[in-house]
């Protein structure tokens, strides 16, 4: 049970930071001149959110959903909080990577 | 439909001409393909010259690889295809320099050469007007410039008639005769030209006939142009500009014994009007003569004129741009966009009125185009997305400071993933650049240089002129804050503001992506498909419906 927790919460701060990495490309605004930095910029914190992604995931998972048990059970919730941890940031990877090409012509087809 | 001509003649002409060709860059000639004839006595004006190098600016901008000058295209800028034909009557080399020289006064036997004096002295003034240098044009003696101007086109005539030594001008009047012969009675010829100058005022009048006699002449009796069939229009363009008068120290030399003197302008006009109004070639020759004039005081041109003396002609002679020759130019565009009228066998003397307070001009866009078949709106579509487009080159994208400006625009579409367009070459941005520079504005080390529309807009100002004033800032500090999708007066016009997340130019940019140049636009070349995109994503963002 801990265990679907630890991957829950993981699962949902991927999410989480997937949909800040939209509300952030979004909100780069598209700039005029010959050499637009936009671009780069929606990439670059698309990066620095995946990057935070298991950072928060993990720290969030460990110290607001840690539960109250023997050791075992502590144990089980955090190899399940790592393993989450893990498939979060491929998670996000990989949604972000479907989107950018479902939008490709759009500003989410900058993430890559 | 009817095959278009444009003829302008002398400085004003060329301005007017200028205007034309901005007219078309905006896209007010669908499908069409325009033979332009510059005709003037004086090779190195500067108008001229600027105006030559605006419509080769033009082609270029329309040449593809070897299409050279395009393919006529629909709702889209560059629409019209250009062809450029220059003509200047010779007068240098000797014997040629002016009118003693160049009538042989001084040939014949004696008696032959008394009749020839007494007749020219009794039209011409003895040692003045037979006596001036004829290089920079007629300088305000019609009486001089009408029999030199047909002179110099029937010469021209009989030089090809006889084979040879043929000059490269005269070959060119031939490319564009030949042109206006196979049209026959479906040439629709428009003429510019001013009637209280020299050129102009001198050729309006003898033009038709002229290259009639042209046709007749070189090909010895076999081909004609009708007069009666053949559609002429023209401007009857009154003063609207003034210079200095010139001083006795500068008329002193017989070559500049004559200078056009501003203070008769407006006699000068009220003469030609008198003439234009009785003459019965005139009202035979041409279908419909437009009345333009500036009835507040004359713009001094000699701001740009730094020396003393009165400019006569030549490559100093650059004045800048007038509302009244937008004015002319729309005037053309009545004329060939009007279906009905040509049949009159008298001309037709055509005219409108623009409301006027507070002692300004308030100029709106059906004030330049009429509203017969949404003209006014269509004008204001084109006009609007073309100078939309050049602040996003010139001042968003910063061309008008050395940047590559609408080389933006394709890196732009590249960074969306569209890179159908990114064989445009930095060469072919370049040339786009410039031809919004000489539209617009530009700068030249920090000095902020007006194009033709800033031009044109200040002879009007404060009165209103179609656009917000905020969309003609001059300083950088202002052109950096420019909105470019609020140049309207009319709110309904602006670009949407994009709510939550962005802004204008994100509305727009979004529109660019989402849209795309349409098989109705006929656009074949990769520079014209990415024009008419571009054409396409404003006229939707400025709320104006696709044709």
């Amino acid at each position: 049970m801990e265990s679907v927790l630890a991957y829950i919460v993981t699962a949902i701060t991927a999410l989480a930071f997937l949909l800040i990495a939209v509300f952030t490309a979004k909100a780069i605004k598209f700039e005029g001149g010959s050499n637009p930095k936009d671009p780069r910029k929606r990439k670059a914190w698309f990066w620095v959110l995946a990057i935070l992604n298991p950072i928060i995931s993990f720290l969030v998972g460990y110290f607001f959903f840690m539960p109250d048990g023997n050791v075992l059970i502590v144990n089980k919730y955090k190899t399940a909080l790592i393993i989450g941890t893990g498939v979060g940031f491929l998670l996000y990877i990989i949604i972000g990577f479907v989107l950018s090409r479902i939008f490709k012509n759009g500003k989410l087809g900058h993430w890559f | 439909m009817d095959k278009l001509f444009v003829i302008s003649i002398g400085g004003t002409g060329m301005r007017c001409l200028e205007s034309f060709t901005h007219l078309c860059a905006i896209g007010m000639f669908d499908n069409q393909e325009i033979e332009l004839l510059t005709l003037d006595t004086d090779q190195t004006n500067g108008n001229k010259a600027r105006t030559e190098e605006v419509i080769r600016l033009y082609n270029r901008v329309k040449t593809s690889g070897a299409v050279t000058g395009g393919t006529p295209n629909a709702n889209t800028f560059f629409s019209a295809k250009l062809n450029l034909y220059r003509f200047y009557t010779n007068y240098a080399g000797l014997g040629r320099e002016n009118y003693k020289n160049i009538s042989k006064l001084f040939t014949g036997s004696p008696e032959q050469q008394k009749a020839n004096k007494l007749v020219s002295d009794l039209f011409l003034e003895n040692n003045s007007v037979q006596e001036f240098n004829l290089s920079h044009g007629y300088r305000a003696q019609t009486h001089l410039g009408c029999l030199l101007m047909y002179h110099g086109i029937i010469e021209a005539a009989r030089s090809i008639a006889k084979g040879g030594d043929v000059q490269p001008q005269e070959r060119e009047l031939e490319a564009f005769v030949n042109k206006l012969v196979q049209a026959g009675a479906d040439a629709r010829v428009f003429i510019f030209g001013s009637v209280f100058g020299g050129t102009g005022a001198s050729a309006i009048p003898v033009i038709p006939k002229a290259l009639q006699d042209f046709v007749k002449t070189r090909s010895a009796g076999t081909e004609n142009i009708d007069l009666t069939k053949a559609k002429f229009g023209a401007t009857l363009l009154t003063e609207y500009f003034t210079f200095k008068k010139p001083d006795d120290a500068q008329k002193s030399t017989k070559d500049d014994s004559i200078i056009a003197d501003a203070s008769f302008f407006p006699l000068n006009s009220q003469a030609a009007l008198q003439f234009y109004q009785s003459d019965p070639t005139v009202q035979k020759c041409y279908k419909f003569l437009y009345h333009i004039g500036w009835p507040l005081e004359s713009k001094n041109v000699d701001e740009s004129n730094p020396g003393n003396k009165t400019i006569t002609g030549g490559s100093n002679q650059k004045n800048p741009c007038h509302i009244a020759e937008l004015l002319s130019a729309c005037a053309a565009y009545d004329f060939f966009t009007r279906e009905d009228g040509f049949e009159t066998a008298k001309a037709e003397y055509v005219y409108k009125a623009v409301s006027f307070k507070d002692n300004c001009f308030n100029f709106s866009f059906n004030d330049f185009t009429g509203s017969t078949n949404k003209a006014g709106e269509i004008f204001a579509n084109r006009l609007g997305a073309f100078f939309s487009l050049a602040h996003i080159s010139l001042t968003k994208n910063g061309a008008a400071n050395g940047n590559n400006g609408i080389k933006g625009f394709i890196v732009q579409c590249e960074n969306q993933k569209l890179t159908q367009y990114s064989t445009i070459t930095d060469e072919e941005c370049k040339e786009i650049n410039d031809y919004f520079k000489q539209f617009a504005y530009t700068f030249n080390n920090d000095i902020f240089l007006p194009g033709w529309l800033y031009q044109v807009r200040n002879t009007v100002a404060p009165g209103t002129f179609m656009f917000d004033g905020k969309a003609f800032p001059t300083a950088p500090s202002e052109l950096k804050k420019l909105d470019v999708g609020t140049i309207f007066m009319d709110a309904m016009h602006h670009w949407p503001k994009g709510g939550f997340l962005t802004d204008r130019y994100g509305t727009f940019v979004e529109r660019l992506i989402n849209s795309g140049p349409a098989e109705k636009q006929k656009v074949n070349t990769t520079k014209e498909k990415f024009l008419a995109h571009i054409y396409n994503a404003i006229t939707t963002s400025q709320n104006f419906t696709l044709n």
